[in-house]
C-alpha cells in the first residue's frame, strides 16, 4: 500500500466553493489539514461543516451536491484520482451509525473482499484488529456471527469506525460521530481517536466544544459557509483572534 | 478483473434495459397502429356508434356501440353491487380486527384476489346461470347480471384492500383519543372514518371499475356473447370477450382482424381516461 | 333516539358486509373442493386425456407441465428484464425525463388487457415471427403481461433500501456493482422472491393471452420450446363451455386453485415474515 508523501499537509482545500443546486454552501475556502493530527471543525448550524467533510472524499457526490476550486490529497487534485481511490485513502463516519444487515464479521470483511482478500485468515486477522482497535473486541469477541443491528447505538459506531479502518486508510472523518451517543459511549470513541491519531489523520466534525478542546490538536471554526479562524486549539480556545469565534466559544459556554 | 466484471455487468444492464423498454414500447405502437388501420377504411365515429355487428356480412359494417355499453355496463353493475360489501368489510376490519389477525386476513384476501379469472367464469357457469335458470325461470341464466355479479366477487378483495389502507391509518389515528372520551367504535367509525376515507373510496372505485373493465375469461363465460343491446337480465358482450372470442376466426391482415384491434384500442382509451381519473383523485388525497 | 337508530343500522350493514365477504371466499374455495375432489386420483394427474371428445376420459397431465412450464418460462423472461430495468433506474439512470418516460412507458404497459396481449402474442409471434403456437410464444406472452407486476415491485424495494447505508458502503470505495450483489441484493431477496411468485401465479392462471399463442385443445407434453402446450385455465375453459365433463371440469379447477394458492400462501408468507423482521 502506497505510502502518503511525507508532506506536512494531507489534505489542502484552494479557493473551495460547494452548492446544493444553485444553493451556495461554502465560500472561499482555504484551509490545510495536517498529517497525523486530530483536526476539529466547529461551527453552529448550517454553517456548512458537513459539507465540508463531504467533499473531502468526494461523497458529497452521492447527495447531488457541486464543487468549485481544489481539493489537494498529498498534492495531487482528488478530481483527478478515481473517487473509489479516494474514498479508501480517506475513510467516512456519520452521525448516525450505519451497520450493514449482516452480522459483525461481515461487515468487517465487507470492503477487503471487494479488494480481493480471499484468505479467510487474513480476513479474521484484519476482521479481530480492527475490533481490538476499536476496542469492540472484548465485548463482542464471542458473537462475532451476531447481527451487527442488535448492538447499542455506541457499538455499531464504534464497528462502523472499525469498518473504515479495515481498508487502511490514511485520513478518517467523523461527522458528529457522538451526538447521537451518552458520556460512556462518548468517552470510548474519543480515547479510540487519541489512540488512532498516531496513524491516521483525524478531522472531526462537532458541535461539542469540550471534544474539541479534549482532543484535537487544531480547530477551525466556520459561519455561514467560511472559515472564520483556524490554528491550534489551545490557542483558538484561550486567545481567539476573531470576534465571531470569541462569541461562539463564549455562547455555548454561557 | 473486478473492474472488468464490473463494466461487462453494467453494459449487459444497459442492454436489457433499453431492449425491454424498446420491447414495451413497440408493443404499444403495434396494438394502437393494427387498430388505426381500421379507423382509415372506417370513420371512428361510425364505428363507436353504430349498433351492429355482424363479422359474417361487409366488415366496413361492425360496430360496437351496444359493446361498448354493455362492457360499461356489467362493470357498473359489479360496483354497484361490490362497492357497499366492500366498504363495510373495509371498515369493520379496521375498526375491529387487532394488528396480528388483519395481516392474516389481509393475506386471506390476496389469496382470493389471485383466483384467476378462468374459475371465477366456471363458477359463474355451474352456479349462477344455472341459479337464475332454475329459480327465476329464466330462459336463459346468462345476463348482464350474471356478469355484473361475478365480476363484483373479484373486485372485492381489490376494494375491500385500498380501502382499509386509509381507514386503518385513519381509525389508528383518531380512535385512541376518541375511545378516551367513551365513544364507541361505532361511532368512530360512522362519524370519523367513513367520511374522510371519502377520498380513498373513490380512488378503490376507480381502481376496482378499469379492473372490472379489462376482465375476459370469468365475463366471457356467463354473458351469453350476444352483440345485442344490453339489458340487465339479457344477454350481451363485452369488449374482452369480442376480442377473445373471435381471436380465432378472423384472419390475420381482414378488415375484421383490425376490427378487433380497434375494438381493444377503444377499451384502452377509455381504461386510460380512467388512470387518469385514478390520478387526479390520488393527486388530491395526497393534498 | 335518532343516532341510535343510524348506528344499529350502521353496525348491520357492516356486519352483513363481512359475513358476506367471507362466505362469497368460503363458498368458492368449498364448492370447488368438494365438487372436484371425488374425481382427483392418481390416474387422474398423471395421466394424458382420451376419449371422445377429447377430455371426457382420462387426465390432465399435460396440461399440468404445460402450466408448470409456462409459468417458469414467463417468470423467467420477465424477471431478468425487470430486475435489469429496476437496477438501472435505481442506480444509473441520470436523466430524470428517461426515469419519467420508463415509468410512463411500463404504466401504460400495465394497463393493456391480458386479451390485447394475447392478440399481440398471436400477430407477431405466432404468425409474423413464425414461431407457430408454441410454448415459447405463449410462455413470452404471458412474460410480458407479469413484467410491469414484477419490475415495479422490484424498484420500490430498492427504493425502500435505507440511502444512508447505501452511503456507507460507496464511502468504503466499493464499486456500485459490489454494492448491489453484496448488499442490495440479499437484503431485498425476499421481496423479490415473493412478488415473482406472485407473477408467476398471474401468469399460470391467465387464460386469455395463451388462447391463440400456444395453448391447444390436445396435446402431449411438450418436448421442445416449439410444441404447443396445454394449459389448465384453457382445459378447463374447454372442458366447461363445451359440457365435455363436468366432472373432470371440477376437478381440473381444483388442481388449479390448490397449485395457485399453494403457491400464494408461500409468497404471501414470505411477506409477512418480512415486516415481522423488520419490527
Amino acid at each position: 500500500m502506497e505510502k502518503g508523501s511525507q508532506e506536512m499537509n494531507v489534505l489542502e482545500l484552494k479557493d473551495f466553493n460547494a452548492y446544493y443546486g444553485n444553493k451556495k454552501i461554502i465560500n472561499n475556502l482555504n484551509m490545510a489539514i495536517k498529517r497525523n493530527k486530530i483536526t476539529a471543525i466547529i461551527g453552529p448550524s448550517g454553517c456548512g461543516k458537513s459539507t465540508l467533510l463531504l467533499s473531502l472524499n468526494r461523497m458529497l457526490e452521492e447527495v447531488e451536491g457541486r464543487t468549485e476550486g481544489q481539493i489537494l490529497f498529498n498534492g495531487k487534485n482528488i478530481y483527478s484520482i478515481s473517487k473509489e481511490e479516494i474514498r479508501r485513502r480517506i475513510g467516512i463516519v456519520f452521525q448516525k451509525p450505519t451497520p450493514f444487515p449482516f452480522s459483525i464479521y461481515k461487515n468487517l470483511t465487507y470492503a477487503p473482499i471487494y479488494y480481493g482478500v480471499r484468505d479467510k485468515k487474513r480476513l479474521d486477522e484484519i476482521a479481530k484488529g480492527k475490533l481490538i482497535i476499536s476496542g469492540l473486541y472484548e465485548e463482542v469477541k464471542d458473537e462475532i456471527h451476531a447481527s451487527a443491528l442488535k448492538l447499542s447505538g455506541g457499538q455499531q459506531q464504534r464497528l462502523c469506525i472499525a469498518r473504515a479502518l479495515t481498508v487502511e486508510p490514511e485520513v478518517l472523518l467523523l461527522d458528529e460521530p457522538c451526538s447521537a451517543l451518552d458520556i460512556k459511549n462518548t468517552a470510548n470513541i474519543e480515547k479510540m481517536l487519541l489512540n488512532l491519531a498516531k496513524d491516521y489523520t483525524i478531522v472531526i466534525v462537532t458541535h461539542n466544544l469540550s471534544q474539541a478542546k479534549r482532543i484535537s490538536d487544531y480547530t477551525a471554526f466556520m459561519l455561514d459557509g467560511e472559515l472564520i479562524e483556524y490554528d491550534e486549539t489551545h490557542r483558538i480556545f484561550s486567545f481567539p483572534k476573531d470576534k465571531r469565534t470569541k462569541e461562539y466559544i463564549e455562547g455555548i459556554y454561557g | 478483473m473486478r473492474i472488468g466484471f464490473d463494466k461487462a455487468f453494467i453494459i449487459l444492464i444497459k442492454v436489457l434495459t433499453l431492449f425491454s423498454l424498446l420491447l414495451l414500447s413497440f408493443i404499444i405502437i403495434f396494438v394502437f397502429k393494427e387498430g388505426y388501420i381500421f379507423f382509415k377504411e372506417v370513420p371512428i365515429l361510425k364505428f363507436i356508434t353504430g349498433t351492429t355487428w355482424n363479422p359474417l356480412s361487409d366488415p366496413r359494417n361492425l360496430s360496437i356501440f351496444n359493446i361498448i355499453l354493455a362492457t360499461l355496463y356489467v362493470s357498473l353493475v359489479a360496483i354497484i353491487i361490490a362497492l357497499p360489501i366492500g366498504v363495510g368489510s373495509a371498515l369493520l376490519l379496521s375498526g375491529y380486527v387487532k394488528e396480528r389477525p388483519r395481516l392474516i386476513i389481509r393475506g386471506l384476501i390476496d389469496i382470493i384476489a389471485g383466483i384467476p379469472s378462468v374459475i371465477f367464469g366456471f363458477i359463474g357457469l355451474m352456479v349462477l346461470v344455472k341459479f337464475f335458470e332454475k329459480f327465476f325461470d329464466f330462459p336463459s341464466g346468462e345476463s348482464v347480471l350474471a356478469g355484473g355479479i361475478l365480476l363484483a366477487v373479484m373486485v372485492l378483495p381489490y376494494i375491500i384492500s385500498t380501502c382499509d389502507e386509509t381507514m386503518d391509518k385513519l381509525y389508528r389515528k383518531h380512535s385512541p383519543a376518541a375511545q378516551a372520551m367513551g365513544i364507541s367504535k361505532i361511532y368512530i367509525l360512522r362519524t370519523i372514518v367513513l367520511p374522510q376515507s371519502l377520498r380513498g373510496i373513490v380512488a378503490a372505485t376507480v381502481l376496482a371499475f378499469g379492473r372490472a373493465m379489462g376482465e375476459t375469461m370469468a365475463v366471457m363465460m356467463v354473458i351469453g356473447n350476444a352483440p345485442i343491446m344490453p339489458r340487465l337480465l339479457g344477454k350481451c358482450q363485452t369488449i374482452p370477450s369480442l376480442i377473445a372470442l373471435e381471436m380465432g376466426m378472423a384472419e390475420v391482415g381482414s378488415l375484421h382482424y383490425h376490427a378487433l384491434f380497434a375494438a381493444g384500442f377503444v377499451l384502452m382509451v377509455i381504461l386510460l381516461m380512467i388512470n387518469v381519473a385514478l390520478y387526479y383523485v390520488k393527486r388530491s388525497l395526497n393534498r | 333516539m335518532m343516532k341510535r337508530i343510524q348506528s344499529a343500522l350502521f353496525a348491520l350493514w357492516i356486519s352483513v358486509s363481512c359475513v358476506l365477504t367471507i362466505a362469497a371466499g368460503l363458498f368458492i374455495i368449498l364448492y370447488i373442493f368438494i365438487k372436484g375432489f371425488k374425481t382427483i386420483t392418481w390416474e387422474f394427474l398423471l395421466s394424458n386425456p382420451g376419449g371422445i371428445p377429447i377430455g371426457v376420459e382420462g387426465g390432465i397431465f399435460p396440461a399440468i407441465i404445460g402450466s408448470l412450464l409456462l409459468m417458469l418460462i414467463s417468470i423467467v423472461f420477465a424477471f431478468i428484464l425487470a430486475l435489469a430495468t429496476a437496477v438501472y433506474i435505481v442506480f444509473y439512470c441520470e436523466s430524470q425525463r428517461l426515469e419519467n418516460t420508463a415509468h410512463v412507458i411500463i404504466q401504460c404497459m400495465a394497463g393493456i388487457p391480458s386479451i390485447v396481449l394475447g392478440l399481440f402474442g398471436y400477430t407477431v409471434m405466432v404468425v409474423s415471427l413464425n414461431m407457430g403456437r408454441s410454448l415459447l410464444s405463449a410462455g413470452l406472452t404471458l412474460g410480458i403481461m407479469i413484467f410491469p407486476f414484477i419490475q415495479v415491485r422490484i424498484e420500490k424495494a430498492f427504493r425502500e433500501f435505507s440511502k444512508s447505508v447505501l452511503n456507507a458502503s460507496y464511502s468504503l470505495g466499493v464499486s456500485k456493482v459490489y454494492t448491489i450483489f453484496r448488499l442490495i441484493l440479499p437484503q431485498c431477496r425476499r421481496d423479490i422472491v415473493s412478488s415473482i411468485t406472485l407473477a408467476g401465479g398471474f401468469a399460470m392462471g391467465a387464460a386469455a393471452p395463451i388462447m391463440l399463442t400456444g395453448a391447444v385443445i390436445f396435446a402431449p407434453a411438450p418436448k421442445a420450446l416449439s410444441s404447443p402446450v396445454m394449459a389448465l385455465p384453457l382445459h378447463l375453459y374447454i372442458l366447461s363451455n363445451e359440457s365435455i365433463s363436468m366432472e373432470k371440469s371440477y376437478a381440473t379447477a381444483l388442481v388449479l386453485i390448490a397449485i395457485l394458492i399453494t403457491i400464494n400462501i408461500f409468497a404471501i408468507t414470505l411477506t409477512l415474515w418480512r415486516k415481522e423482521v423488520k419490527r
